[in-house]
């Protein structure tokens, strides 16, 4: 079953620039120097995408700030856009679905797919990327081969398909710079192709000649993956469940922060809960995304630890979010990410109070069976003004409420 | 289980300097005698309360509180 990979080269840059149509002739006038996406506020000095230019000034997405710029002084940094991205990225992968590929995408500009059981459907692979492209547009690169690694290397190198044998040999020449970026987040795993460099293994196939234990013993885990993608092998792909889109979005009519941000969230709750597609179901995750007054976006995903269709709850797990908000905001938007299930909370008979108490009379019961009748006591204040201070408290045991 | 007091006194070795006042606890000596007061209480009862507080800081910079009996002499310590 070969897997296909579909790439479109610096999407999340792009889309800070406003999108591939923003500029005159089509590509905005910034990807035709050296420029980079901007830190994100907050996280670690690191630039994001770069534009062609600046990438062969020798600049890459995760290298430091400082860094970037004393190699590239006259480097345009643009303001990350992550709530663009996301939602121009999430609009993409909805087209490629209605081909009917199943997609893994963790990141956006990146949708990795089996093709194997498309090809009845679409008339071969060579079909079945002429779909893909006819959904996404034709700057998209494609690859296809046994695995993700090789996949996106055939995208990334000459395009087209590697068959299943051919994968060592398709690798074997490539340079090992092509591993940046898929090894994990973390920031060894993009230092990892730089070091193997320093060592002199340039290429993949150098890479995956050497002997297991010595990558082991000089790379660890992060070396034992890179040589596992070095000889073609890989994790099988794991798609994402499909989804609906529910989301609800509010126009701030000025830019606004503090209370009135937060009742428009309100809104924004009472709106997502009472949305029709939502038909009776609790909400286990959230997105909640903002642009900004001033240009760019953010976007934060929050889990809830109990899926909930309770306002009030809702509003506690999202308010203290907003506090995160880097600028006044223009617009805010609510989407359900997860759903619960159909027959909603199961409320309790017991009040709020009333069930607080009896979890806490059970933790007593069980903290006491477990550890000793004198292992749960209270501070009980008795004369807290006394100028004598051991008559100011005494050591209850604490009270505990037998089951009804 | 019956109640128990919270922060009951203890005795502690204290010397005394030619003022009165405590001159080391333990083996630290004192670098600053930053508070002293008297507690009377129950003086109407049979058992009446006498104690002479003392806040000091120690030459390892910690901040503790002493008493002393004037009844009986002895010294105790007490956190506060």
């Amino acid at each position: 079953m070969p897997v296909t990979v579909a790439l479109i080269p610096r999407f999340r840059l792009i889309a800070a620039l406003g999108g591939p149509s923003s500029g005159a002739g089509g590509a905005h006038p910034l990807l035709g120097r050296p420029a980079a996406l901007a830190p994100e506020p907050g996280a670690a000095q690191l630039i994001g995408e770069v534009s062609a230019p600046a990438e062969k000034l020798g600049l890459r997405s995760g290298m430091r700030l400082g860094e970037a710029l004393s190699r590239c002084p006259e480097l345009a940094l643009v303001p990350p856009d992550p709530e663009r991205a996301e939602r121009s990225w999430e609009e993409a992968l909805r087209r490629l679905e209605g081909i009917g590929a199943e997609i893994e995408s963790t990141r956006p500009g990146e949708a990795f797919f089996e093709a194997g059981g498309l090809t009845g459907l679409w008339g071969g692979i060579e079909g079945v990327l002429k779909a893909a492209r006819h959904e996404l547009g034709a700057s998209t690169c494609f690859g296809a081969g046994p695995s993700r690694f090789c996949a996106y290397a055939a995208a990334k190198t000459s395009g087209g398909l590697v068959s299943e044998g051919a994968a060592r040999e398709f690798l074997d020449p490539l340079p090992v710079s092509l591993l940046c970026g898929r090894l994990g987040d973390k920031e060894e795993a993009d230092d990892l192709p730089n070091e193997l460099e320093r060592l002199g293994i340039s290429t993949l196939g150098r890479l995956a000649g050497l002997p297991r234990d010595a990558v082991a013993d000089r790379f660890g885990r992060l070396g034992l993956r890179a040589r596992r993608l070095a000889r073609g092998e890989d994790e099988p792909l794991r798609p994402r469940p499909m989804r609906e889109a529910i989301a609800v979005e509010l126009e701030l009519p000025e830019a606004v922060t503090g209370l009135q941000l937060e009742r428009a969230l309100e809104l924004l709750i009472s709106r997502l809960l009472t949305h029709p597609e939502r038909r009776g179901r609790a909400l286990r995750a959230l997105c909640l995304s903002a642009r900004l007054a001033a240009g760019g976006g953010w976007r934060c995903r929050v889990a809830l630890r109990r899926a909930s269709a309770n306002g009030l709850r809702l509003a506690d797990a999202l308010l203290p979010h907003l506090g995160r908000l880097p600028a006044p905001a223009a617009t805010l938007r609510l989407e359900a990410m997860s759903l619960g299930p159909e027959t909603g909370e199961q409320l309790s008979l017991a009040s709020p109070d009333e069930e607080r108490r009896q979890r806490i009379s059970e933790a007593v019961r069980q903290t006491r069976s477990a550890a000793g009748p004198d292992s749960v006591l209270r501070v009980l204040e008795v004369d807290p003004d006394s100028h004598v201070p051991e008559r100011r408290e005494v050591l209850m045991p604490f009270p505990e409420e037998r089951p009804v | 289980m019956r109640p128990s007091r919270l922060n009951k006194p203890w005795p502690v070795p204290v010397q005394v300097g030619p003022d009165g006042a405590p001159s080391a606890v333990g083996r630290l000596a004192v670098e600053s005698v930053r508070e002293e007061w008297l507690v009377e209480d129950g003086w109407w009862t049979q058992r009446p309360l006498r104690r002479r507080y003392f806040e000091l800081v120690l030459e390892d910079g910690s901040d503790v509180v002493v008493f002393r009996e004037p009844d009986t002499g002895r010294w105790y310590r007490q956190r506060d």
